[in-house]
């Protein structure tokens, strides 16, 4: 494996681990198994696209406006669609967040249309050398930016007062509710937290990749394996389950060709799933 | 009270033969379309049955069992390719899909809940990468082709309506008797508590293998009949779980865990969707969305199980009326 192929893999994983994290905190501390997370993704980038392309801000500032539009949006969809129906158990929460990315699905079809869309930005062909390996600027902009991301809700959830009660509600919740935390409130909020970095994860990959409808496919195929491999409600495992899928993605592509990208982390997931189910990093909990 | 039971179970079956035979004289009195639309209402309720097994009455949610679905579609058309006749094509495609059902069923279904729908969903996503990648036997991306059947169209859709009505009733019909038999209440005491059921003497790991094996002979048998009936099969297509999540809307819309639950959820779904197609051309896919959310909101015990309870609840009235009234 050639220095740039590591490089280009952590720039990748970065983005990977962000994506992650929102979708391993919705299933592992709220419960829910949310299949429109994909859809939630490609939504943030066509938000960013029309920001871009009404008043040409780029995807690295306008992504704070779709993280907080969707905060409202996770907490709507999980107040009036996900909290009647979590009693129901799984089957439920799995067929109503998927009708929720069939509706999403198709406002974007009605809105934008299948076509693959791009954000050109002005600096987006810059490169940088650094220990005779390239680092293009968009991709170095968007790790970074993913890196601090993460690291701010690390501290939100160890840190702040809801963070702490949504630890809490996640590790005993009938003990979190005799000492006055309103369970229902914190999943909403940590559903909501969840689908605002999904919406962020989609301005940043705007910023790099071309997305259409297509893509959410792909999304909520790579968000499992992420998931999985960290554990669930972990950030710092979903972080290193995504830089571990980007890996494994980046040295098979190469070794075995890039069709089989796909089935390379899949059969990770389910390996990973039959012998370590609580995740690589472990911990059957985190807290 | 025993001889009215026995009356009522023979009304029961004189009713489902007259309805059977309703449906076979069908396709000659309605159009194409009609017929176009019961023959994929036959085909949802056999892949629902399926899953109702696993999820209604075992507990297990098979998220990814479509592969089963696409690994009959696929060999019986690597198969016919050879110059197999479909008659011969089927046994063995689903005898590919008894195979893997069992090699991949002891170490998936040690997993449980959600871990259990995500390894199957997994699996499924590596099976269509090689139907996707091994382009020598599968076609590739690009899809195959089956042999086109010499016959009138109008007669060749017949033949298929025929076909998947037959794979209905009979998937029903094996249903009610794994069911009703002893290896029947091995599942169900598996969903009530698999632990119990263990140390009770059931051997849960062939029950539950056993199981998956025959929902994936049902729904191989559904993937064959359909690739040949659309005589044109892309791994997109067939591995799309599309299929899964629309026979896991009947199985609840119905009622999950009853034998006729799953066909009369095909039945209210199938319609409902053929309607967002034609009425609402654009907004089809979120009109589905809505609808869905909508029936899982009002009716979470689904349709047969919702109607059960009431005639219960009528009879236990009725039961305590003539109590009083005798007392």
């Amino acid at each position: 494996m050639s220095l740039q192929m590591l490089v280009n893999a952590i720039l990748l994983g970065g983005l990977y681990a962000l994506m992650g994290i929102g979708f391993s905190l919705q299933w592992g501390i709220s419960g829910i198994i949310n299949l429109s997370y994909g859809a939630m993704v490609v939504l943030g980038s066509y938000l960013s696209l029309v920001v871009f392309n009404a008043l040409n801000i780029d995807p690295f500032i306008s992504m704070f406006f779709t993280g907080f539009l969707l905060f409202f949006l996770g907490a709507f969809i999980y107040r009036f669609a996900l909290q009647p129906s979590i009693k129901g158990g799984i089957v439920f929460t799995l067929i109503i967040t998927f009708a929720i990315r069939l509706i999403v699905e198709n406002i974007i079809l009605l809105v934008w249309s299948a076509d693959y869309r791009t954000i050109r930005l002005s600096y987006a062909g810059t490169n940088f050398q650094f220990l005779g390996t390239f680092f293009p600027l968009t991709k170095f902009i968007t790790f970074l930016l993913a890196g601090i991301i993460i690291y701010l809700s690390y501290q939100f959830m160890t840190n702040t007062k809801i963070g702490k009660g949504i630890q809490a509600v996640a590790l005993d919740k009938e003990g979190a509710l005799a000492v006055g935390v309103d369970d229902q409130k914190m999943y909403m909020i940590n559903f909501a937290v969840g689908t605002a970095l999904a919406g962020v994860t989609g301005s940043l990959w705007a910023s790099i990749y071309s997305f259409s409808p297509h893509v959410i496919d792909v999304m909520i195929g790579k968000v499992f394996i992420i998931a999985i491999l960290g554990g669930l409600g972990n950030i710092w495992g979903a972080a290193a389950g995504g830089m571990l899928l980007a890996f494994a993605e980046t040295s098979g592509a190469t070794f075995l060709g890039s069709q089989w990208q796909e089935a390379i982390g899949l059969v990770i997931m389910v390996l990973i799933l039959l012998f370590r189910p609580h995740g690589l990093i472990g911990k059957k909990f985190f807290g | 009270m025993m001889a009215q039971n026995d009356n009522k179970f023979n009304i029961n079956i004189i009713l489902i033969i007259i309805a059977i035979l309703v449906f076979i004289f069908l396709p000659n009195f309605v159009s194409g379309y009609y017929v176009r639309i019961f023959t994929a209402i036959f085909m949802y309720a056999t892949i629902s049955q399926c899953i109702n097994l696993m999820s209604g009455y075992m507990g297990y949610l098979p998220f990814g069992h479509v592969m089963f679905f696409g690994i009959g579609a696929y060999m019986t058309a690597i198969l016919m390719g050879r110059g197999l006749p479909f008659i011969v094509a089927i046994p063995f495609a689903s005898l590919t899909a008894i195979i893997v059902s069992i090699i991949l069923g002891f170490p998936v279904l040690r997993l449980r809940g959600h871990y259990f729908a995500i390894a199957t969903i997994g699996m499924n996503g590596a099976i269509m990468s090689v139907a996707q990648n091994a382009t020598e036997i599968t076609g590739g991306a690009m899809g195959t082709t089956f042999p086109i059947i010499l016959l009138p169209p109008g007669q060749v859709y017949n033949y298929f309506y025929l076909a998947f009505l037959g794979l209905m009733v009979i998937t029903t019909l094996a249903m009610y008797f794994i069911v009703n038999s002893k290896f029947g209440y091995g599942i169900r005491s598996i969903k009530a508590n698999e632990d119990a059921a263990n140390s009770m003497g059931i051997n849960t790991t062939y029950t539950k293998v056993s199981a998956w094996a025959i929902g994936a002979f049902f729904t191989s048998i559904a993937g064959g009949l359909y690739g040949y009936w659309m005589s044109f099969i892309s791994p997109d297509e067939v591995f799309d779980l599309m299929f899964v999540t629309n026979s896991i809307i009947m199985m609840l819309i119905g009622g999950a865990g009853t034998i006729l639950g799953p066909i009369t959820g095909a039945f209210i779904i199938e319609s409902l969707s053929e309607f967002a197609w034609s009425g609402f051309m654009e907004y089809h896919l979120a009109a589905l969305g809505i609808a869905t959310i909508v029936i899982v909101f009002f009716v979470p015990k689904g349709v047969v199980g919702t109607i059960a309870n009431k005639i219960k609840n009528r009879r236990i009235a009725l039961s305590k009326k003539a109590e009083v009234s005798n007392g």
